[in-house]
């Protein structure tokens, strides 16, 4: 939380002569309801301002927009509530149970309609009006509700101190209590709840309720129960641990067939992690992508055809799709989850510059071993960009047997790239790599960068009696990282990344994942 | 002489063991237990056909006569592979005919298959073999399980998509997934003293070689020195010999007696010391991209090599066809063939017949040979079951991580072997089939078959998952399927005095240039190579009379 929201103004309703105050605990009531609905109501519209900002970025753009867009549906509903007549009560027990649904699920259907819909910024909008209308209404009916019972200018006196003490309270335990402890869903749901309890109270409070207490009863206790297991079900999809795992605000989680997706996003970047790695971070990824693409493809002038064998979030196809030469781009990652969520979401396009979704690019899900085992397309340029070799399924992606496998799927004179963790810290792990490779045939030019937020990252370059030089052709315009120096620069390995002796990895030694846990086991424990 | 109908009542009354009860349909586990979503098929060898052979009398007399130069029963990996040899020795297809009881070749090395995977019914792996073992390695490559051979070394390349993939083994004990089978994890140091003192004398005995400058313990067994030293050790008891040299080790004799279960169905007082020597002993196998201790392995498991052997040679091969009724002509032999889908029987004259069934079926066969020397051959034969359970999820206790070979400490079962271990699919916690191997190891084999046949599908389930909950708590409501086959007549066991006694030897000479012996029977030790050399053998007889 890391905005202000404006504040919002209520407007005030003809009022009527006043009566004389019985001595009546009721008004009192009331008037506390206007509390609770006042925090409410705020809460709803601090809900929608932060969770447009996590989940479409700009947080100054989304909150003045959420709040301009939430006041004036407001005043829709003020000005609608003349046309409310009959029994003024009812309409406000059915109306609190009305908010406390729609107010109450709306952090978590907006979490969920994120990773489904394209246009989410209709829905976000559509749900901060109706909410709006709904909590605009409020205010004027309960001051009609009121009218017999106070004096018109202690009336609005009460209404509105017990409105903006409301606001003041929302404003206050939202970012300090509400959302570092129960996190965004919880608190729309538990303020949802309280919506229903105004209700509740509303509604067993009043004698003049009993003619439709029955049926409304009905939806009170339906509406609180639904809001009860929807705070039971937010426990499991964003849990506190999770909170916990990450640095930053969780913006976005979703647990696919093969792994689990986390975003998390903090005032300057966004961050992808699988499995708990981190991906990348928006800040430097940039690094990462030009140092993966760009050594092997400046190499490449007449290249036409690229395979890319993980990469599902469409960073390196942005990168390739700098070369206008290139006729078709083929994606294989294993994770139809994934690839959707980077062909959908408008901010994650906004990152990899909507390349998956680009004419020349393929993008297919499936086990890349069994694909390139079945395929039979030569490819000038393949780009292999799979997690870490952490787990022996994944170390099997790795081994000399999947090399001799690109070998056969590679044209005479093309390149292969593999990302291959950190020479610093995992040094055998990476030597290991490019050891393996020349064991399936390939010359190997291996190198590395610095990206900040993976530190010293590297990657080996290999090809079949193929020339290269830092300085083939040219690159695209408008690298930030990469030029022929840079290049000239990665190829250099310091003493302490070196290159030093290691096993093969087959797939009946998985040397290289024995490896890879000798080597970063000191730094996860 | 006794008439068809004795021999089929004989057959039916003696091979009560092949013949298990029809076993047909879905079989469900027991309502309102924790398994009773769990339903699965139930098979036994040959039931289908044993059931059959019950109402032997009702076989129709021959129809059809055909003439064929050799005539082979049994479609197991010896049969297989004397058809191979065959055609490599130049007997032209139709010369040749294999008659198979099942419907599908294999023996012990069938497999089943379903929406998931394929997956094992019996044999699972081949050792990597020794590469003097020249036969064996020339139909490996032949089956591209060889790829090459590597220049400087002379040694073979494997196929690194059939070498078993790491990791390999775990165990489970005292709580907790180690590496490897041994066990290390909480053993005393007194213990671990006697383990290693244990493999170095069986790296020793690897490297020993007798006074006839042949090695002690060989593949093909036959290959083994005849010095009386080494033969020596096949008189007493593997674990009398253990005892002897004061390998006490709890842990030890779980190990040992969990491997004589693992090759031979049985337990180390029940194999002879030389048999129990050899299984380590013998493994002497050399890559150039793999390690002595590795292993060849398939989804399928070894009926992946079964299919190869088979691939390999073109003379027809006649399934879901019981021979019976053998008997001597002028020419040669015959054999009465009764093809169980088309219910015709065909008269199949033969100037020479292999016999490459079990030694309980040649016996019947021989029975109507009166001019044939009675054979006796006691093969001690324990049962076994197989359980393949189909899983979407295998709730992993503590260590390491799900391998090719999983094994539970201490437990009646030898464990189970993930079926889908080789995939290279990265979606390792997809469904998948794991096969369980439940050895029934009896010092009265007779006996503990009818009790075999008595146990009711639930009761396999209940009593392997019984076994794997300990290690996989809550694995009940992710097994999707589970398939059992309960084999009567497991492999034979290796018991004292059965390799190098001299019943043995003598049952598997030819008679009369008529009728040659194949199975793995007559080498005591039922694995693949075993088969694969019996086979050949069997094969090289015939060609030398031809």
């Amino acid at each position: 939380m890391d905005k202000v929201p404006v504040r919002r103004a209520r407007p005030a309703a003809p009022v009527a002569a006043p009566l004389p105050a019985p001595a009546d605990y009721r008004p009192a009531l009331l008037l506390g309801s206007v509390f609770v609905i006042a925090t409410c109501g705020l809460i709803y519209e601090l809900i929608a301002g932060t969770l447009a900002s996590y989940l479409l970025g700009d947080s100054v753009t989304q909150f003045s927009t959420i709040i301009g867009a939430y006041l004036f549906s407001m005043g829709i509903g003020s000005w609608l509530s003349r046309y409310l007549g009959g029994s003024l009560l009812r309409w406000f027990i059915r109306l609190e149970i009305l908010v406390g649904i729609v107010g109450g699920f709306s952090a978590p259907l907006l979490f969920v309609l994120f990773e489904y819909v394209t246009s989410f910024r209709l829905i976000l909008y559509a749900l901060v009006g109706l909410t709006g209308v709904l909590v605009g209404l409020e205010i004027p009916l309960l001051m009609r509700i009121l009218e017999n019972r106070f004096e018109f200018k202690d009336l609005v006196s009460r209404v509105f101190t017990f409105d903006y003490i409301g606001a003041l309270l929302a404003s206050l335990i939202f970012p300090l209590v509400l959302v570092p402890q129960l996190g965004l869903i919880r608190t729309s749901l538990l303020f949802g709840a309280l919506n229903v309890v105004v209700a509740g109270i509303a509604l067993y409070r009043f004698p003049e309720t009993r003619p439709f207490r029955r049926g409304l009863s009905g939806a009170l206790v339906v509406s609180l129960l639904a809001l009860a297991v929807g705070f039971g079900y937010a426990e499991r999809i964003q849990t506190y641990t999770e909170g916990l795992a990450f640095q930053d605000q969780v913006i976005y989680s979703k647990s696919t067939t093969y792994q689990r997706i986390v975003l998390t996003k903090n005032q300057r970047e966004l961050r992808l992690f699988l499995n708990g790695n981190l991906q990348f971070s928006s800040l430097d990824e940039y690094r990462y992508h030009e140092a993966l693409v760009h050594p092997a493809m400046q190499a490449l002038p007449q290249a036409r055809r690229v395979l890319v064998l993980g990469g599902g979030d469409g960073l390196a196809v942005r990168e390739l799709l700098k070369y206008s030469q290139l006729q078709r781009i083929r994606l294989v990652d294993l994770d139809a989850g994934m690839t959707h969520l980077f062909r959908h979401n408008e901010m994650l396009l906004g990152l990899n510059k909507r390349a998956l979704l680009h004419p020349k690019v393929e993008v297919i899900n499936g086990d890349a071993y069994q694909w390139v085992r079945h395929d039979t397309t030569r490819y000038d340029c393949i780009v292999v960009d799979f997690p870490d070799p952490g787990n022996y399924s994944i170390g099997k992606l790795y081994s000399a047997a999947f090399y001799r496998e690109l070998e056969k799927r590679l044209a005479p004179g093309g390149w292969v790239v593999v990302q291959s963790t950190s020479p610093y810290v995992a040094r055998q792990s990476f030597w290991c790599v490019s050891h393996t490779l020349q064991a399936a045939g390939f010359t190997t030019l291996p190198y590395h960068c610095y990206v900040p937020s993976f530190g010293e990252w590297g990657f080996v370059l290999a090809g079949r009696n193929a020339h290269w030089r830092p300085d083939a052709g040219p690159l695209p315009p408008g690298l930030r990282y990469v030029t022929p120096a840079t290049i000239r620069d990665m190829r250099f390995f310091p003493p302490d990344m070196s290159e030093i002796p290691t096993d093969i990895n087959q797939l009946n030694n998985q040397a290289l994942v024995r490896y890879f846990e000798e080597d970063w086991g000191p730094y996860v424990h | 002489m006794p008439t068809r109908r004795n021999f089929l009542k004989q057959a039916a009354a003696g091979g009560a063991g092949l013949l298990l009860a029809p076993l047909a349909g879905l079989h469900s586990c027991a309502p309102g237990t924790s398994r009773s979503h769990i339903r699965g098929s139930m098979h036994g060898a040959n039931h289908a056909t044993g059931h059959l052979l019950r109402d032997a009398s009702r076989l129709p007399a021959p129809t059809h006569t055909r003439q064929v130069e050799v005539l082979i029963v049994g479609g197991g990996v010896a049969g297989l592979a004397a058809r191979r040899e065959l055609a490599r020795r130049g007997f032209r297809p139709e010369q040749v005919l294999l008659v198979e009881l099942d419907e599908q070749p294999g023996g012990n090395s069938r497999a089943g298959r379903n929406e998931v995977t394929a997956y094992p019914w019996g044999a699972h792996y081949l050792p990597l073999p020794d590469p003097r073992n020249h036969e064996l390695l020339a139909f490996l490559q032949e089956a591209g399980v060889i790829t090459g051979t590597d220049a400087a070394s002379g040694l073979p390349i494997y196929n690194e998509y059939h070498l078993c993939h790491d990791p390999e083994e775990r165990l489970y004990l005292r709580g907790h997934w180690q590496n490897g089978l041994v066990p290390e994890l909480g053993v005393p140091p007194e213990e671990k003293q006697q383990i290693a003192r244990f493999f170095k004398m069986i790296e020793e005995m690897r490297g020993a070689v007798g006074a006839d400058g042949r090695d002690a313990f060989r593949i093909p067994l036959a290959e083994s020195s005849a010095d009386e030293q080494f033969r020596r050790l096949d008189t007493v008891s593997f674990a009398a010999y253990l005892d002897q040299h004061g390998f006490t080790s709890p842990h030890l004799r779980w190990y040992l007696d969990y491997s004589c279960k693992d090759d031979y169905g049985a337990t180390a007082a029940q194999v002879s010391a030389w048999a129990g020597l050899h299984y380590f002993a013998s493994r002497k196998g050399r890559a150039h991209n793999a390690v002595a201790s590795d292993v060849l392995t398939w989804p399928e498991g070894n009926n992946f090599l079964v299919e190869q052997l088979r691939r390999q040679a073109t003379s027809p091969i006649l399934p879901n066809t019981v021979a019976y009724a053998l008997q001597e002509t002028p020419g040669g032999l015959a054999a009465d063939c009764y093809d169980v889908t088309t219910h015709q029987t065909t008269r199949v004259e033969a100037r020479r017949v292999v016999l490459a069934t079990p030694w309980f079926i040649t016996e019947r066969l021989l029975a109507g040979l009166p001019a044939t020397p009675l054979r006796p051959l006691n093969c001690h034969r324990a049962p076994w079951a197989i359980i393949n359970l189909t899983v979407d999820g295998l709730p992993q206790g503590p260590g390491a991580p799900l391998s090719w070979d999983n094994v539970l400490y201490g437990t009646d079962s030898v464990g189970y072997v993930n079926a889908t271990h080789q995939s290279l699919s990265l979606n390792a916690g997809g469904p998948k089939v794991i096969t369980c191997y439940l050895p029934l190891p009896a010092d009265k084999p007779a006996e503990a078959r009818q009790q075999v046949y008595q146990t009711s599908y639930d009761e396999w389930v209940r009593r392997m998952l019984a076994e794997l909950e300990t290690a996989h708590p809550g694995l009940t409501p992710h097994v999707q399927r589970a398939d059992v086959w309960v084999w009567g007549h497991g492999m034979v066991a290796p018991t004292p005095g059965f390799v190098w006694g001299t019943a043995r030897q003598q049952v598997a000479l030819p008679w009369q240039d008529k009728l040659f012996f194949a199975h793995t029977d007559l080498s005591g030790i039922s694995i693949f190579e075993e088969g694969f050399y019996q086979g050949l053998r069997a094969a090289a007889e015939v060609a030398a009379v031809a």
